[in-house]
C-alpha cells in the first residue's frame, strides 16, 4: 500500500560474483574484516599495514582506484581503460574475478568492470563497523524491534458505526463548497492566510466539522469563557455552511489577542508567528479539558497528531567518530533559503555567473541544505566524553518521524541583531507540488553516511509513507514592513487564490511563480486527497477524527 | 639453432633496492602525506569543499545524465569513471585548489624541517 524505497531491495549479482559466493562463501568477506578501517565520519576503507602503502602488483603504482583481490590478496590498480590491471589480472588468474576497491570497502567485478553488490559483504563491513565505532553506535540503531510508539491514525472501521450526515450544498455556486473570503479587519491578512490553509487541512477540518471539539460542552465546563478552539470550530461551521459571503472571524482575532495581548494591535504581524501561536492555544486548551496519558510520550491533542514530527539531531566528534544523538518534536520545519549574498561560495560551473540579488533556489535545494552535515564553528567546540575534552564537531539534522501534515515555513526575513537590521530575502524558490521526503528520514540520512550498503536500518520498511501532496500556499509580497499575505489553496485539482475576501480561480503556473513563504504538505494516504469530494461527512460516535472519507460516487 | 634463452639472461634484479633507487620525489612525498595521516584530513577537507560549493551535486547530475542517455544497464563503473573524471577536474573551482595547495606546502614546510 505505501511505497518501499527501491534501493533496499538486493540488486542481482553478476555470474561471477554468483560463482565466487558459490565456491568461497563468506570466508573471504570475514578474513579481510580486519583490516577494514573506519573514519570518524563513517566511511570505511581498507588500510591493512599502515606502514607500507599499497602498490600494484603489476606496475608498483599506488595511484588510481586500487582493487584487493579477495582470493590471493594481491592488489591491482585500474587508472584508465589502456592501463586496467584489475582486469588483466582476472585474466591471468583464472577464477580471479571478485575484489574489494580499497579506498571505499565496496565490491567490484574485474570482469564485469562494475561495482557489484552483496548483502553478506556489507553486513560483514557493518559489524566491523559497529563493533569498532565508540560506544553509542555512532547514531545507528541497527535491527531494533519495532518501536511501539506507532500513533493509531486511522481508526477500526469495523468496529465503529458510521453515520453518513449528507450536507446540502445549499444556493448555487460556482466555487465548491468550503471555499469563502475572509475580511481583512485591519492587517489581518497574516491571520487570514494561515486560517484558510488550516481550514482546508482535511484532518483538521474532519475534526472540527465533525464537533470533536463539542462547544456546548466547552461552554459548560470552561470556567473562562475564552476557548480559542471553540472559536476556530466555529469558523469551520461558517466556512463550510454554503453561504459564500465573505466571513468576518472577529471572534477568533479578538481571542488571539487575549491570548498574546504582545500582538494585540493592529500592526502587521507574520503568519508563521500567528500559525504556532494558534497550534500552542489549541494544545493548552485540549490538555486542560483532557490530560493525556504521557506514557509512550506523544501528545494527543489534536494540533500535535496533525502536525507534530520528530527530529533528530546527530552531533558527531570529527576526531574519534562518536555520536550523540537527540530527538525532539516539531510542529514544521523553518528552511535557511540558502547561502546570504556575502559568501564565497562558487557556483561549480564556471560559465554560470553566480547571482546574487535574483537568486533562485528550490524548496528541495532547502531541505537538502537542512540535512548537510554543518561543521560547527572553533568557536562551538562540543565536550565530546569518549576524547574526554572539547572537540570539533559535526552536526546533522534529520526527520525521526514525518507529522501528518507537513509546514515547510521558508526563513524569508532576516534579523540581524548585530547590525539591528532586518531585511526580507525575496528569491523565487521553487517548489513542488509533490514531494517525496524519504532521502531526508533518519533512515536515509544515517545509512547515507556509510556509503552504498545493503543493509538493515531501523526506521526502513516503515510504513509510513513518505509522499506527500501540496494542498496550501502562503505567500507573501512587498517589503518587511508593508507587505500583504496571500494564500493559494488546491480544491479538487483546482488551485483558488484566497486573498482576504476574494476568491479566484489561478492556474498552476500562477502559484508556481508566487513567492512561497509556508508550504503545507499532506500526506498522501489512501483516504486524504486534496481532491477529493465533500458530500458526505462521516461522524462517528467513538470520536476518532480520522475516518475514511467516502470517494465521490 | 635454438639457444636456451635461460644462458644469456642477466642475472635477476634485487627488486627492493631498484624500487628505492626509481622512488621520484613526488612519491616520497606522497608516502609521508600518507604515513603522517596528512592525507586522510586533506581528502577529508577536499570533500567537505567540494559538497559546500556544489561540486558533487553538479557531478552527480553529470553521471545521472549520462546513466540516462546510455541505459541504465549499459554503464559500468570505469565507463562513468571515464567520463566524468575530465570533467570533474576541469571545475574544481580555483579557490579549493588555492587552499588545498596551501595546506600542502605548509605540511611540506612542516616535514623538510
Amino acid at each position: 500500500m505505501f511505497g518501499r524505497n527501491p534501493t533496499y531491495t538486493n540488486p542481482k549479482p553478476c555470474k561471477h560474483l554468483a560463482n565466487y559466493k558459490l565456491n568461497h562463501g563468506l570466508n573471504g568477506y570475514n578474513s579481510i574484516q580486519k583490516s577494514f578501517k573506519i573514519t570518524p565520519h563513517g566511511r570505511t576503507a581498507m588500510n591493512g599495514d599502515q606502514s607500507k602503502i599499497p602498490r600494484c602488483n603489476f606496475c608498483s603504482g599506488y595511484q588510481g582506484r586500487l582493487y584487493f583481490c579477495l582470493i590471493c590478496s594481491s592488489v591491482s590498480c585500474c587508472c584508465s581503460p589502456d592501463s586496467n590491471h584489475a582486469l588483466l589480472h582476472s585474466q591471468t588468474e583464472n577464477g580471479h574475478e571478485i575484489a574489494v576497491d580499497m579506498e571505499r570497502a565496496e565490491l567490484f567485478c574485474c570482469v564485469c568492470c562494475d561495482q557489484v553488490y552483496d548483502p553478506d559483504f556489507d553486513e560483514a563491513v557493518m559489524s566491523k563497523q559497529i563493533m569498532e565505532m565508540p560506544r553509542n553506535n555512532n547514531g545507528v540503531d541497527v535491527r531494533k524491534e519495532k518501536s511501539n510508539k506507532r500513533r493509531k491514525l486511522i481508526s477500526d472501521s469495523n468496529n465503529s458505526k458510521e453515520l453518513f450526515l449528507r450536507m446540502g450544498r445549499g444556493s448555487k455556486s460556482c466555487f465548491p463548497w468550503g471555499l469563502r473570503g475572509l475580511n481583512n479587519l485591519g492587517n489581518t491578512c497574516f491571520m487570514n492566510s494561515v486560517l484558510q490553509a488550516l481550514l482546508h487541512a482535511p484532518p483538521l477540518r474532519n475534526y472540527f466539522l465533525s464537533n470533536q471539539h463539542n462547544r456546548e460542552i466547552c461552554r459548560k465546563i470552561s470556567s473562562d469563557r475564552l476557548c480559542l478552539p471553540c472559536d476556530f470550530g466555529a469558523i469551520f461551521s461558517a466556512i463550510f455552511s454554503g453561504n459564500q459571503t465573505p466571513y468576518s472571524p472577529a471572534r477568533l482575532l479578538y481571542s488571539w489577542w487575549q491570548h498574546s495581548a504582545n500582538l494585540a494591535s493592529y500592526e502587521q504581524q507574520d503568519a508563521h508567528e500567528f500559525f504556532i501561536s494558534m497550534l500552542d492555544r489549541i494544545h493548552e486548551k485540549e490538555e486542560q479539558a483532557r490530560p493525556s496519558n504521557k506514557d509512550d510520550g506523544d501528545c494527543h491533542c489534536i494540533a500535535h497528531k496533525v502536525f507534530s514530527g520528530l527530529l533528530r539531531s546527530d552531533v558527531t566528534c570529527i576526531t574519534c567518530g562518536f555520536t550523540s544523538t537527540t530527538c525532539d518534536p516539531c510542529v514544521d520545519l523553518s528552511l535557511d533559503l540558502g547561502p546570504s549574498n556575502g559568501s564565497s561560495t562558487v557556483v561549480a560551473d564556471k560559465s554560470r555567473k553566480p547571482s546574487k540579488n535574483t537568486g533562485v533556489s528550490t524548496l528541495v535545494g532547502c531541505l537538502d541544505l537542512f540535512t548537510r552535515p554543518e561543521r560547527l564553528g572553533s568557536d562551538q567546540k562540543l565536550y565530546c566524553p569518549h576524547c574526554r575534552e572539547r572537540r570539533d564537531s559535526l552536526k546533522q539534522m534529520s526527520i525521526r518521524r514525518l507529522p501528518l501534515v507537513l509546514c515547510l515555513h521558508i526563513k524569508r526575513f532576516e534579523h540581524s541583531p548585530i547590525r539591528k537590521m532586518s531585511r526580507k530575502i525575496d528569491w523565487h524558490l521553487q517548489f513542488p507540488f509533490s514531494l517525496d521526503m524519504a532521502p531526508y528520514l533518519s533512515s536515509s540520512i544515517v545509512r547515507n553516511r556509510f556509503g552504498n550498503r545493503i543493509f538493515a536500518f531501523e526506521g526502513d520498511g516503515s510504513d509510513m509513507s513518505t509522499e506527500f501532496e501540496l494542498f496550501a500556499v502562503v505567500t507573501h509580497s512587498g517589503k518587511l514592513e508593508s507587505g500583504h499575505y496571500v494564500t493559494y489553496l488546491r480544491l479538487r485539482n483546482q488551485w483558488y487564490k484566497c486573498d482576504d475576501a476574494w476568491i479566484t480561480e489561478v492556474s498552476e503556473q500562477t502559484v508556481r511563480a508566487s513567492q512561497g513563504y509556508m508550504m503545507y504538505y499532506i500526506q498522501k494516504m489512501p483516504f486524504y486527497k486534496a481532491s477529493e469530494e465533500l458530500n458526505h461527512l462521516p461522524i462517528s460516535p467513538r470520536g476518532d477524527p480520522f475516518l475514511s472519507t467516502a470517494e465521490c460516487c | 639453432m635454438r639457444r636456451a634463452s635461460s644462458i644469456n639472461r642477466p642475472p635477476t634484479p634485487d627488486a627492493e633496492v631498484d624500487q628505492e633507487q626509481e622512488l621520484s620525489l613526488q612519491e616520497i612525498i606522497n608516502i609521508k602525506l600518507i604515513e603522517s595521516g596528512e592525507k586522510e584530513r586533506l581528502k577529508e577537507l577536499l570533500r567537505e569543499r567540494l559538497i559546500e560549493c556544489g561540486w558533487r551535486d553538479e557531478m552527480k547530475a553529470q553521471c545521472r545524465a549520462f546513466t540516462r542517455k546510455r541505459g541504465r544497464n549499459n554503464v559500468t563503473v570505469d565507463d562513468l569513471v571515464d567520463v566524468i573524471t575530465p570533467k570533474g577536474r576541469a571545475s574544481v573551482p580555483d579557490s579549493v585548489k588555492a587552499e588545498l595547495l596551501q595546506r600542502i606546502r605548509s605540511f611540506l614546510v612542516s616535514a623538510a624541517l
